[in-house]
């Protein structure tokens, strides 16, 4: 009687230990996660680029040329076609007043075809629309619209966007129709920062008149360029005799031959970048706003906007993955910490670090103690990936305390 | 044309006799008339190449003339040069918008055939009989199947009529010519031309002009006007350099030809060129006379001149290709200075603003009867007991009462008057054909006693009225010609403008000669002269007669030029020629009558 009453009464000791404890652990998880939600604290995790031109018809040639030119540059620095956003009228190429069916060219050496095999223009034609632009920022969609054409950031994302056009005081002219102004751009991206669409948003625009485009922005965290300031034409860079039109704007001729000297590797700053502008051969005032964007530019590598460089470091063991990000993305590298008898403190300190590196973890015995509790149950948790494996235990031990609780009692 | 696989069809058609017929000038196109064909006909041949990518709704017309009757080499360069354009644009990549190319027959003349043409393809006829046709080339129609249908192309976005003319101008380059009027004084937009001087020039180094009137080019006084302005001008930008105005001599000499040779042409209301049969239709077309440097006798100088401007005329159709729409940011309404230099509408509407502007305000001021009685007393001042009596009695003899009505008969008299001179050419082209100027005696044989049978109906009532009355019959003259001038400034401005020199300074000044000879002085004396002087310039056949003389020598002139030049006028149903018949000649009568005043 004494025995059953006692291992009954460990029974329930064990099992309201163990709904106690994982409780405990389901919370600590929680603040974990939540830890991450500050946007100082939020890691830069992956890049996207928005690429909009708002022009058609045959004499805005240059405007899709300069479109699909920034489209190659990133592309070329990393950036895949899932995280593009191409939004272009694309009625240059197969138009029939083009003698180069099928090209598009930048410069008048006709050296690069823009329009290659691998182009992927995610709305086209007449799909370019003020809505659809600002559905595309604030990701307010109908639940039809594919992924592809979703703007699928979260709360690390560096966005590039880029808008060229031809533009005006505070407003932006889509498809010879429609116009954005200015305050509906901020407030879209003052939606999009609520929404913890972006952590760091680079405008380019190169219209005339561009700076007055974002004069009305207020989110912070956003860092804008354009091409020329109030009351300022922006001029195209050269006429291509053959084409018969002009074929490339000046602000985006001078960034692409900025970027020409670049590979993705270069630690170039945004600072280099915003320098490179000449007024005397842009004809117009390139003129950059910084007050809502807290890091200082000399610091910002263009390839955080313009490129996705992703550190592939290789390391001898296998490592499990501690939490739902596995990548990081820096072009710096930090020494791992790879010691194994290391208490829980830099345990923790692993998930803010930048290192990637990931150790295998070995149970250690349980004390009591808050530490040690979580250690314990980042252990247990680590045997809960394996869903499997925890479904055949489980079932293993709810037989097990089932037979021993029916021996004992019965 | 077949060869290169355009489709190709002829297009027959008859020539039309000038008719006069008056409701024409109201409406569009005079209607098919079964029984005016003359027994030869004329042939075009239309050759139409499709873009292969394009959606075919609209089409570039090109044009080159020839004489089927008495070819010349001028005549095959032309076609020649057609041809070969022809078949590069069938082979061009970048064609968005079909070419059209009609190689018209100028058997009849060459706006006669384009004319033609065009009104087949916008206004069709379909008659019931088939017309008997039978082709120039007999066997070749039957060898290549070319097809006798009309084949259209949609709308047109523009056409350019071109022609290679045999003599050489000596100024050292090709030389291209562009007429741009047409009926009317309507003028194609401004960036046609624009386009053809900038590719001429800039690209191709050829030398553009625009007519001028080569007799402005020698005066003497236009040079003195010139170097006076030139002077003003240096006096002011000694002072501040950005105030200087004034063009070298030369250029303004030259400037001011062009622009008066533009003017007169517009006001004539008489196309220059066979281009203007597209302006009737809304097409903007020019006409290109391209002479050639040196003679083309020789093999070289004719294909080196064949790739010059056959390249200019592929650059144009390029330009116009790669259009979206028709023409429409530049000027419709402007004066051509220089190839490159014009007077807009915003411009030149204010001089005639300024010359109109006085007319309803005399008018009204006439009416009221102020200024009438002003003057009466002014111009006697040896009657003023008389005067003073007079109007005591009636101060205002002239309002207030029906007085008015007696001159408003006879102005209207004298415009019903008008009206019928205006018919009788018709009439005397229909009954006799003899020469001009039997013509022109038979018409004013007619008119004049037709004047006086007017002048007696409404002249009974008339006379009942007094001193005074004659202001009002200046006021309504006055209100006329205002009118007049308004309906015509919206018509064709430069008839109006060049009216309102002619008109407004005789109407303005014009006064009793009696009246002003009782009084004495120099002031009243001038006011003489200059309304003598007036008077005789506003009559129309003696104003003529004095430009002609002046610019061709005084020993050509007949009476019978004023009658040919009558006879193009209405022949083109150019609205000139109501203008003076029906605002001019009136008023200027009715000046006479005032001016005869006793």
């Amino acid at each position: 009687m004494e025995g059953r009453k006692y291992e009954a009464k460990k029974i329930t000791k064990f099992s309201h230990l163990f709904l106690y404890l994982l409780f405990f652990s389901a919370n600590a998880s929680f603040e974990s996660s939540f830890s991450f939600s500050s946007s100082s604290t939020n890691m830069h995790t992956n890049n996207w680029a928005v690429l909009v031109c708002t022009s058609r018809f045959w004499f805005n040639y240059r405007h899709m040329a300069n479109t699909l030119s920034l489209y190659r540059t990133v592309k070329r620095l990393g950036i895949p076609d899932e995280r593009i956003i191409l939004m272009l009228a694309d009625d240059m190429a197969c138009n029939t007043r083009n003698s180069y069916p099928a090209q598009v060219f930048n410069n008048e050496n006709h050296q690069l075809n823009l329009y290659g095999d691998n182009v992927e223009v995610d709305y086209r034609g007449y799909e370019v629309t003020v809505e659809n632009f600002l559905r595309v920022l604030t990701g307010r969609h109908e639940t039809a619209v594919p992924r592809s054409k979703r703007l699928l950031s979260d709360e690390g994302s560096h966005i590039l966007l880029y808008m060229t056009g031809h533009g005006g005081d505070e407003f932006l002219k889509f498809q010879d129709s429609e116009e954005i102004q200015s305050q509906d751009l901020a407030d879209a991206i003052e939606q999009m920062r609520e929404k913890g669409r972006f952590k760091e948003l680079l405008i380019m625009v190169d219209t005339c008149q561009a700076a007055t485009l974002f004069s009305r922005l207020y989110s912070p965290g956003v860092l804008a360029i354009g091409s020329s300031l109030k009351g300022e034409n922006s001029y195209s860079h050269h006429l291509d005799s053959d084409v018969g039109v002009s074929v490339v704007d000046r602000f985006t001729f001078y960034t692409l031959a900025f970027f020409e000297r670049l590979n993705m590797y270069d630690n170039a700053s945004l600072s280099s970048l915003f320098n490179s502008y000449n007024p005397n051969l842009l004809m117009s005032t390139a003129y950059y706003r910084m007050d809502l964007y807290k890091r200082p530019l000399d610091q910002v590598p263009v390839t955080n906007f313009f490129g996705s460089v992703m550190e592939m470091t290789h390391v001898d063991s296998a490592y499990h993955a501690f939490s739902g990000k596995t990548k990081y993305e820096t072009p710096h590298i930090q020494m791992p910490s790879s010691d194994q008898s290391t208490d829980q403190a830099e345990q923790q300190e692993l998930r803010t670090s930048d290192a990637s590196i990931e150790t295998k973890y070995s149970v250690k015995e349980v004390k009591p103690g808050n530490n040690h509790l979580m250690g314990q149950w980042k252990a247990l948790l680590d045997m809960v990936e394996d869903t499997d494996a925890f479904v055949n235990y489980g079932l293993l031990a709810m037989a097990l305390v089932a037979v021993i609780s029916s021996w004992v009692l019965s | 044309m077949a060869e290169t696989g355009a489709d190709v069809y002829y297009h027959s058609f008859y020539s039309r006799k000038k008719q006069f017929h008056p409701m024409s000038f109201f409406m569009g196109a005079p209607m098919e008339d079964n029984n005016n064909h003359s027994s030869t006909h004329a042939v075009n041949s239309v050759g139409i190449i499709r873009a292969p990518h394009g959606d075919g709704k609209e089409a570039i017309v090109l044009v080159s003339p020839y004489n089927s009757d008495k070819m010349e080499l001028s005549d095959a360069l032309s076609v020649g040069l057609a041809y070969s354009i022809f078949c590069l644009l069938g082979r061009a990549a970048w064609l968005a918008k079909d070419i059209v190319w009609l190689a018209a027959d100028s058997k009849f003349g060459e706006y006669a055939s384009v004319a033609e043409w065009l009104k087949q393809y916008h206004d069709p006829v379909f008659i019931g009989k088939k017309l008997n046709f039978h082709p120039v080339d007999g066997d070749i129609q039957f060898v290549r199947g070319i097809s006798e249908d009309f084949k259209r192309a949609g709308t047109m976005a523009a056409a350019i009529v071109f022609k290679v003319l045999e003599t050489s101008q000596g100024t050292g380059t090709d030389n291209v010519n562009i007429y741009a009027e047409s009926s009317n004084g309507q003028m194609p937009n401004l960036d046609l031309i624009n386009i053809v001087h900038y590719l001429a020039v800039h690209r191709h180094g050829l030398h553009v002009e625009v007519g001028k009137l080569s007799s402005l080019l020698n005066s003497l006084w236009l040079k003195m006007v010139g170097k006076f302005l030139e002077g003003v001008s240096n006096i002011v930008g000694s002072l501040n350099p950005k105030w200087r105005f004034a063009l070298p001599v030369l250029d303004y000499v030259e400037g001011t030809a062009v622009l008066a040779s533009s003017v007169y042409h517009q006001a004539l209301g008489v196309p220059t060129g066979p281009h203007g049969a597209f302006r009737d239709y809304q097409i903007d077309a020019i006409t290109l006379e391209i002479s050639p440097r040196v003679s083309l006798n020789s093999e070289m100088a004719r294909s080196s001149f064949l790739v010059r401007v056959g390249r200019l005329i592929e650059g144009i159709v390029r330009s116009v290709n790669n259009l979206l729409e028709k023409f429409h940011q530049s000027f419709f309404l402007y004066f051509l200075t220089s190839p490159s230099k014009f007077v807009s509408v915003g411009v030149y509407m204010i001089p005639f603003g300024l010359l109109v502007m006085p007319l309803p305000i005399l008018a009204a001021a006439l009416y009221s009867g102020k200024a009438s009685e002003a003057l009466v007393q002014k111009s006697d001042p040896f009657n003023t007991q008389k005067s003073y009596k007079a109007s005591q009695e009636n101060p205002f003899p002239s309002v207030g009462s029906w007085k008015w009505i007696h001159a408003a008969k006879l102005v209207f008299a004298v415009h019903l008057w008008a009206t019928i001179i205006s018919v009788l050419p018709s009439l005397i082209y229909q009954a006799s054909c003899t020469n001009t100027t039997t013509n022109f005696l038979i018409w004013i044989a007619l008119s004049i006693p037709s004047f006086f049978f007017f002048y007696w109906i409404s002249l009974s009532s008339y006379f009942h009225s007094n001193d005074a009355g004659w202001a009002i019959l200046k006021a309504l003259t006055i209100g006329a010609a205002s009118i007049g001038l308004g309906l015509m400034s919206i018509i064709n401005f430069a008839t109006a403008q060049i009216g309102a020199i002619f008109l407004v300074p005789m109407c303005l000044m014009v006064h009793p000669l009696r009246q002003i000879y009782r009084g004495a002085g120099l002031g009243e004396l001038l006011h003489m002269v200059s309304n003598v002087v007036l008077g005789l310039i506003g009559f129309p056949p003696a104003s003529f007669i004095l430009l002609k003389g002046w610019s061709q020598g005084f020993e050509e002139v007949n009476m019978g030029d004023l009658w040919v030049w009558v006879e193009n006028l209405w022949s083109w149903n150019s609205a000139t020629y109501l203008y003076l018949l029906l605002v001019h000649l009136p008023c200027w009568v009715l000046c006479l009558i005032v001016l005869l005043h006793p």
